[in-house]
């Protein structure tokens, strides 16, 4: 599989060579170039130092509710909602992170939400990219209409549709169950927007040379379009990943069964009706965070490759 | 100017069915079309559309949920415009949407231009910018609301410091605390945001920037004249998922301030899940949203002409 | 490519174990239909954190073996949402228990429930409080099994360190004068002569029971005295301010389990909480029950409450079960089942109260016994289809009031302005 990428890249600088001579590989900007490299360098050195200053302190404004989070997992549930705050816990409460496993099904939860995410990130990314490459490269009549009735869905709020959405799910048996939701969140217009926008920006000379070597428009979005996107395949995987893994309410209303429950739910549960145990529900957001920083390390490699649409200029 | 003219020239789509005679290559392109939009289109009609139709036909009517609907035409809407709540929520949702859209779409461009580039540890500050996304909701409003506290809270301390004797109330004040929901706001969208401009900014050719540089652009001129625009594809996606994304706003007010004080933070859609299922008036709570959807609508119409107008 | 086959793995991996999830599940599985049993659903919230739940449906299938419970686990803080989506679908789950009176007014009105005039007559119409709430012209679609009420909760022992006496037929002008005698800063930790939570009751329901006041009426001068005991208790920091309390979401329970709140009104759902707390070993403060403060010294009690009920769906299973797990669980066996675990009863006789007093850990005083039998309980908000819509405009004006920004005149001239245009129009 990972051959077949390579290759299709390189097909696509192929197709790219038939403009114009093709760049020499990637280029980051602002490449010194050989003759004035020390002062150059000295400066990117100070630069980066620059920078490290400013991403350190911006790090540490962004991750002080986090550490509130952490600080309060290992808490008591009654130390938790203090007056005034209390960032360090008097007794470090480590028991909550056994505890919170046999307290509710935290594994299956777990796996629920997984499957969830996964299966709905595929589904999304996969038909997302494909009506994108319709909307964005493909003209026929009433293409934008129906592009921007996507869009204008986007903006209705789900809690108006919510019961009619529900009644027909109801009607056709899928209530309760994963099939429910994945069927609802898997065909969102959030993707086909994305993509279309990032096509966009890939030049339709390269669709043209594709077309003149006589691919057909199926062998130029899985050949040229599909791997100059990796980028915006990323940024869509992860966003809708993390937008289908911290989802509350899709999950709340569609999924009834305790045994299908995902770990938002699972978090729910320790909210009672007049009180809550706040030290258990943040000891399961930290947990529940771990995956999404693991898909997250992983997907943001995708964003330095400069995957420059090579050779193209005005 | 020489950096204007590199700037990525767009190049009108192929396969234009304008060539006259060709009927037959215009209706095969909208079947090769339709065949890229259909496995998407499908879900999207089945679970989606009809739905939200369904939802929009409500408004003419008045539907408890429990019963048939009843059709009432405008009276729905009669209502809602004689409702002050409506007035006062339509407005603060406006408001909100000024502060949040601009500001997180300049912090978020900001901050993927400081984060596109190869540093080391740089996957580690890329995902702590997104944290304010993963964080839990409930923490994000305790420690903000602890920050903008009117006494004690840091904000203010830091108000006092550089002079400004009358610092706001914030979240316990009519005035400011729309304000402080929208800072709140922003900190925690922009790292959402970030990630698409980051993506975005993947798909500028490096060539553009060497010619640039070449022509003596200053680092100014480069971001003006070849980032810009050929992030404006990407700046229109992210100006309509934040206009969207704003005027849904939900969570994040329910958890901060719920609302208050009084009604100074409450928005449409908490108006609309009061009146819907807080109420049982669904026809009432429809009509709301059909208005919200057409504002968006407008908003996204007007932006994707703007857009077309620039490529052409 | 190397990443490629990383993210490619990565994506395999958690593919896998999400595909097991599915099938490994968590929880119980569904019970089928088994050995011929009916099943009886019921919708309930938060199960696991809500006791009383299975000790009603293990009791119940103790006594009726031929039956099988199976609860239908909603979460707390959206249940009438779930409920009314489920509803709207036609889900058949036969009974429903309903959370609060507004929501029953809703359900009972649009038809959504079965008559249960019955059930209500069998238990007894002169022993369930509450019941009034229930009946629609006569027709009763609920019937109550919990009976929630408020009293004063103290800390004994900040009591006896500022030598005051323990908090016996209080009017509220001695409450405000013990509560800022009970106000100290010991070791940098400031200790709160009482603490009022947020909710707009603490004052608008206490003022609408002890003056004979209506909240849905439009008219809200009976307020008046209650805000101004509220808002000079906050003034003069023997309570916790509201803004401060609203925007910390503070936990009452914190508030008083850590000893920094000496007094504290709430309501008797708490007393199930602070049993638990104390048995588990994390808080080990010295409580006692006082009846709420009244307006002037007869001696009197009135109080508010709110009830909580089970109800018939309209589109039930089985009908005739739901009825009958109905009238036990309203009647005194489910009384004393919920009585064992520290939950009040809707069903109040003396056979009831004694069992809930043999409860391990209650204080057993004359005064918590006081406490416990108030003269009048009053509803919490009156039923009606304008409840819900005044419910909201109240508790937006409420947080205007408390937070400072509207005079308590102002406030209250702007509650009844509103509740006239927007609601009773």
């Amino acid at each position: 599989m990972t051959n077949m990428a390579e290759d299709l890249k390189a097909e696509a600088r192929s197709v790219g060579t038939n403009l114009e001579a093709a760049p020499e590989g990637r280029r980051l900007p602002n490449r010194p170039s050989r003759s004035n490299r020390s002062t150059r360098e000295q400066k990117a050195r100070t630069t980066n130092v620059l920078i490290y200053g400013v991403l350190v302190v911006l790090v540490a404004a962004l991750m002080v509710p986090f550490i509130w989070m952490l600080s309060s997992s290992l808490k008591e549930n009654n130390q938790v909602l203090t007056v005034p705050i209390q960032w360090i816990p008097t007794e470090f409460v480590w028991s909550n992170y056994t505890d919170i496993w046999s307290r509710i099904p935290m594994l299956g939860y777990l796996q629920n939400s997984l499957y969830l995410s996964v299966i709905i990130t595929v589904l999304q990314v996969l038909t997302g990219s494909l009506a994108a490459y319709g909307f964005s490269k493909v003209r026929f009549p009433g293409r934008d209409v129906l592009f921007l009735g996507y869009i204008g869905t986007i903006a209705v709020p789900w809690q108006a549709y919510m019961v009619p959405q529900y009644i027909m799910m109801q009607q056709l048996g899928l209530t309760n169950s994963f099939n429910a939701l994945i069927l609802l969140q898997a065909f969102g217009a959030f993707g086909v927007f994305l993509m279309r926008q990032y096509y966009m920006t890939i030049p339709d000379e390269l669709c043209e040379a594709a077309r003149i070597d006589g691919l057909s428009e199926y062998g130029i979005w899985a050949r040229i379009i599909l791997p100059l996107s990796k980028p915006a395949l990323a940024s869509l995987a992860l966003l809708t990943f993390v937008n289908t893994w911290n989802d509350y309410m899709g999950p709340f209303i569609y999924l009834t069964s305790n045994r299908l429950w995902t770990v938002q739910l699972g978090l729910r549960s320790f909210v009672g009706q007049f009180d809550a145990e706040y030290a258990m529900i943040m000891t399961g957001s930290v947990i529940s965070v771990v995956p999404i920083l693991i898909i997250f390390l992983l997907g943001q490699r995708y964003f330095i490759q400069g995957i420059a649409t090579s050779g193209m200029k005005g | 100017m020489t950096t204007q003219t590199i700037t990525q020239a767009p190049v009108p789509e192929r396969t234009a069915p304008h060539s006259r005679g060709n009927r037959k290559q215009a209706r095969r392109n909208a079947l090769i079309g339709w065949t890229f939009i259909l496995p998407n289109f499908l879900g999207f009609l089945a679970f989606t559309l009809i739905p939200v139709l369904a939802a929009f036909a409500l408004s003419f009517m008045e539907w408890t949920s429990f019963s048939a609907p009843k059709w009432v035409g405008l009276k729905n809407f009669e209502r809602m415009i004689a409702s002050d709540s409506f007035w006062v929520a339509l407005r603060n949702t406006v408001v909100y949407a000024l502060g949040h859209v601009p500001l997180t779409m300049a912090l978020a461009l900001v901050l993927a231009m400081l984060l596109n580039r190869k540093l080391k540890g740089i996957g580690f500050f890329r995902v702590a910018i997104f944290f304010p996304y993963i964080t839990s909701l409930v923490a994000v409003a305790v420690v903000w609301n602890m920050l903008f506290s009117p006494d004690s809270g840091p904000v203010n301390q830091f108000l006092h410091g550089i002079g400004i004797a009358e610092a706001p109330g914030w979240t316990s004040s009519s005035d400011w605390a729309l304000p402080a929901v929208i800072i709140t706001s922003v900190w925690r969208d922009m790292g959402y945001y970030m990630v698409l401009y980051l993506a975005g900014l993947q798909a500028i050719p490096t060539e553009l920037y060497e010619a640039a540089e070449v022509d003596g652009a200053s680092a100014w001129q480069r971001f003006w004249n070849v980032t810009l625009p050929s992030l404006r594809p990407t700046t229109f996606f992210v100006v309509v998922m934040l206009t969207v994304s704003s005027f849904k706003v939900f969570d994040l007010i329910v958890v901060m301030t719920n609302g208050g004080p009084g009604r100074s933070t409450t928005v449409l859609s908490q108006l609309i899940y009061q009146e819907g299922i807080g109420e049982g008036k669904f026809g009432y709570s429809s009509a709301i949203s059909l208005v919200l959807f057409l504002i968006v609508l407008t908003v996204t119409v007007l932006q994707f002409k703007i857009q077309q107008r620039r490529e052409r | 490519m190397k990443r490629t086959t990383l993210a490619a793995i990565a994506l395999a991996v958690t593919a896998g174990l999400g595909l097991t999830g599915c099938a490994g599940a968590a929880g119980p599985a569904e019970t089928g239909n088994q050995n011929g049993k009916t099943k009886l659903t019921v919708s309930v919230w938060n199960y696991e954190g809500t006791p009383e739940f299975k000790a009603l449906f293990d009791g119940y299938e103790a006594a009726n073996p031929n039956v099988d419970i199976e609860p239908v686990d909603i979460l707390a803080d959206d249940y009438p949402q779930k409920v009314t989506t489920m509803l709207a679908g036609g889900d058949t789950t036969d009974v429903l228990t309903m959370k609060n009176v507004i929501d029953y007014a809703r359900y009972a009105n649009n038809g959504q429930l079965q008559e249960i005039n019955s059930v209500v007559d069998s238990v007894g119409k002169d022993n369930l409080a509450s019941l009034d709430a229930f009946d629609m012209n006569g027709k009763y679609f609920a019937a109550p099994y919990r009976q929630d009420f408020w009293l004063l909760y103290y800390n004994k022992d900040l009591f006896k360190a500022a030598g005051i006496d323990d908090p016996k037929d209080l009017t509220w002008e001695k409450y405000s004068e013990i509560a800022k005698k009970l106000t100290s800063t010991a070791d940098g930790k400031k200790v709160y002569g009482t603490y009022h939570h947020i909710w707009r009751s603490v004052v608008q329901a206490i003022a609408a029971a002890q003056n004979g006041g209506d909240q849905i009426s439009g008219e809200y001068g009976f307020f008046e005295d209650q805000y101004n005991t509220a808002l000079d208790l906050q003034k003069s920091g023997a309570t916790l301010d509201f803004g401060t309390a609203k925007s910390q979401k503070t936990s009452y329970r914190t508030m008083f389990e850590t000893g920094q709140a000496a007094m504290m009104p709430m309501g008797t759902w708490y007393i199930a909480g602070i049993l638990q707390a104390k048995k588990d070993g994390k808080t080990n403060v010295n409580w006692g029950l006082a009846p709420l403060p009244q307006k002037d010294s007869s001696g009197k009690v009135s109080t508010f409450g709110s009830p909580t009920a089970f109800a018939v769906n309209k589109n039930a299973a089985h009908s005739e079960e739901a009825k009958k797990f109905i009238e036990w669980a309203a009647g005194e066996e489910g009384a004393k089942t919920i009585s064992k675990i520290g939950v009040v009863p809707a069903l109040q006789n003396d056979a009831v109260t004694a069992e809930y007093f043999k409860l391990d850990g209650l204080p057993t005083d004359a005064l918590s016994k006081k406490a416990f039998t108030p003269d009048e309980t009053a509803l919490e908000m009156p039923v009606s289809d304008k409840s819900a819509a005044t419910d909201k405009i109240l508790n937006q004006e409420h947080d205007l009031v408390m937070v400072g920004e509207r005079s308590v005149t102002d406030g209250i001239a702007e509650m009844g302005k509103r509740v006239k245009d927007e609601v009773l129009k």
